[in-house]
């Protein structure tokens, strides 16, 4: 409870309260704080550039998901089965979760350059150079350049959870499911999908609600740029905070910023209880 | 004098200063008298290795000779140290002495956090030996909240030998430079480079663009427009790479060596690395249109106004001042003097290219826009990179530009 005090509440406390104050640069010292109502939350939702950043934030969020959840799921099944060397491959796919983000980031600002990046070569090596693009300058293809270095983030992270979901499916359904004379496809819809799907939920509420905040990846490959293509929500935070030191409306924005995610755990909490009730099937 | 090369034994070791600092005042205080010697904190974000051996011997330097006085350093990487000088207003823990990129003179300067030196500065009486941008810099309305600590500002590097085998003199105006670009590309060679990256450092390469038009960042939506034409002119004509708009100075540089722009702009602090190049080049003037303008930049030391020993920090800036403390420092880290006294002193005096950007230091002119200078930047780097990337015309990104300018310098 003293955790949850210090180190939650107090914050978000705190969070709060220089949210309902006009706190700029100049107001900082001398604890002179105006109390200003919600006139910050008003700025914001005023601001164009926020519902902008906000579009970004859902494309960008639902981009990676579709993607990463359906690769994942690909790779789990891959795995699922045991061949040479998929332990070790396993592992290998892994370390793309474990890089810190501002270093995968910085990787793939390198793959998608225009002139020296890897991408591009590659295209030019299969003859396919006349679709090498410079991605992230190109305010058309930049959010698609993000979202394609979070997605490559994302997959091991998919793909190990949902693999632990893959191997809770007792085997003897498959077996009499072959006996009945159901063929591959029909034994993936019927058994594994269904079986699948609490797994399938939890994975996508956790992407949701770490995706919908990412930063730093983001923040390395553009800083939001070209122009404002790729400012998703927590770049706007950042900005109002750290760039033109409004700090009221900077909580009030980062709030409004945790409403997704906050709504994404309460249902996740919510289920997670359910199936503890209902012992687990869904 | 066994105690200081101990030290810096144990500064190189240690790489970041703090903790090794913090042991060498405390081997410091057992030697000397321990109730008047006062620790200074020193923030900066000087963080590269090359340096590291600078800024250990001005330290030095102040700490023999400024009486009982200990420096306690702590760097932050670049884009850190405003935030955290920001953040020590709320949570008290701020240095005494920073030393600060003179752009954030704009958001510091009016917010109470800098000791005001007007005073100090006025006693002292070296003012009127700085250059002109430098000093403004250091001036926020009728008081001077710091002094400089060097100078820089930017110019234009060519290739050589790529400008004599195209027959092309290095540009003086912009129709040169438009010519020249143009001439000079080819292949997968831009004819010129520069940074227009979405952050202070691509309007730092902007605004001498604008001042040269003739304009400022009050007659945006015209001389705002033309410059911005002009950069789209080049673009169009392949003179210039798109992807610029993603390049940061270090970027711009690389390219440069990698001999992929025959042009670059850029400032002081990339001859070191060029040195390094194994082919010819110069740098000129920025080329002008109605004017020859261009940008300020370097950093200034500042003193924070909650201190507790502004007259002892006082004391150490107005030490450092002294040519043989400053210009061993400036010139061990490729630096130029924001002091015109010492135009015939360093390495300056001698290095053709570093001559060239002391003789443009004069009309250099400082980002001193004040408060909403942040917003205004923000604008600027907007507009140019909607035209830069074919989504805005030049006249079109100009005025909504120049529409939040004015409200940002307005100070609403």
């Amino acid at each position: 409870m003293t955790f949850l005090a210090l180190f939650l509440a107090y914050p978000l406390f705190y969070n709060l309260r220089t949210s309902v104050h006009d706190v700029r640069l100049s107001q900082l010292l001398g604890g002179s704080w105006q109390f200003n109502g919600l006139d910050n939350y008003r700025a914001v939702l005023d601001d164009p550039a926020f519902w902008h950043s906000v579009r970004l934030s859902v494309v960008f969020t639902l981009g990676s998901l579709v993607f990463q959840f359906s690769i994942g799921f690909a790779l789990a099944l891959l795995f699922a089965r045991p061949f040479p060397l998929g332990g070790l491959l396993r592992s290998l796919l892994l370390v793309a979760w474990l890089l810190p983000p501002v270093v995968s980031g910085t990787l793939f600002r390198w793959l998608l350059d225009a002139e020296s990046g890897a991408y591009n070569a590659l295209l030019e090596a299969v003859g396919l150079g006349s679709l090498s693009h410079d991605w992230l300058t190109d305010p058309s293809t930049s959010l698609a350049g993000v979202v394609f270095a979070n997605i490559w983030v994302g997959v091991p992270f998919n793909m190990l959870l949902l693999l632990v979901g893959l191997h809770t499916i007792d085997p003897q359904l498959y077996e009499a499911a072959a006996i009945d004379g159901a063929g591959p496809w029909q034994r993936f819809r019927r058994i594994t999908l269904p079986l699948m799907r609490p797994v399938s939920v939890t994975v996508l509420l956790l992407g949701l609600i770490y995706t919908f905040k990412v930063f730093d990846t983001v923040f390395v490959m553009t800083g939001g740029g070209p122009v404002d293509s790729t400012r998703v929500l927590s770049l706007y935070v950042y900005e109002v905070f750290f760039r033109f030191f409004r700090f009221g409306q900077g909580a009030a924005a980062g709030l409004l910023l945790l409403v997704v995610p906050l709504l994404a755990g309460v249902f996740y909490v919510r289920r997670l209880r359910r199936e503890e009730t209902t012992g687990g099937a869904t | 004098m066994s105690y200081t090369v101990d030290r810096r034994g144990l500064l190189r070791t240690a790489g970041a200063g703090a903790a090794a600092l913090g042991l060498g005042g405390a081997l410091a205080s057992c030697g000397s008298d321990e109730s008047e010697t006062v620790t200074l904190t020193w923030w900066d974000y000087f963080t590269l290795d090359n340096f590291q051996p600078g800024m250990n011997r001005l330290i030095r330097d102040v700490e023999a000779g400024v009486p009982n006085v200990r420096i306690q350093r702590r760097t932050f990487p670049f884009a850190e140290l405003d935030r955290q000088i920001t953040l020590g207003a709320i949570s008290g823990e701020r240095p005494d002495i920073a030393i600060v990129d003179n752009v954030a003179m704009n958001t510091l300067g009016g917010s109470d956090l800098l000791a005001d030196l007007t005073g100090r500065v006025e006693a002292w009486g070296q003012a009127d030996q700085y250059y002109k941008g430098p000093w403004d810099s250091c001036r926020i309305g009728e008081k001077i909240l710091g002094i400089p600590n060097n100078s820089n500002c930017l110019a234009l590097y060519y290739n050589t030998r790529m400008l004599e085998s195209a027959g092309v003199e290095p540009p003086t105006t912009w129709d040169e430079l438009a010519s020249a670009a143009e001439r000079l590309t080819s292949g997968d060679r831009f004819g010129l480079a520069l940074s227009a990256i979405k952050s202070e450092e691509g309007v730092f390469q902007f605004l001498p663009f604008l001042w040269q038009a003739g304009g400022d960042l009050d007659t945006f939506a015209t001389d705002g427009a033309t410059a911005l034409s002009f950069l789209h002119d080049l673009i169009a004509k392949g003179s210039l790479s798109e992807s610029c708009v993603g390049w940061t100075q270090q970027d711009v540089n690389t390219r440069f060596m990698n001999q992929r722009a025959a042009l670059q702009i850029n400032g002081p602090w990339q001859i070191p690395t060029l040195k390094q190049a194994d082919f010819d080049w110069g740098v000129v003037a920025l080329p002008r249109d109605q004017e020859a303008a261009t940008c300020l930049g370097g950093e200034n030391w500042v003193l924070m106004a909650q201190s507790e020993n502004l007259d002892k920090a006082w004391e150490v800036l107005e030490y450092t001042q002294r040519p043989s403390v400053l210009v061993p420092y400036l010139v061990s880290f490729g630096n130029l003097p924001a002091r015109e006294d010492l135009a015939d002193r360093g390495a300056w005096a001698s290095d053709p290219a570093l001559r060239l950007f002391l003789s443009q230091l004069p009309l250099a002119r400082p980002r001193q826009y004040g408060r909403g200078y942040a917003d205004a930047s923000q604008a600027i780097s907007e507009a140019e990179q909607a035209v830069l990337t074919g989504s805005a015309s030049p006249s079109a990104a100009a005025r909504t530009a120049a529409t939040k300018i004015d409200k940002a310098l307005s100070g609403r």
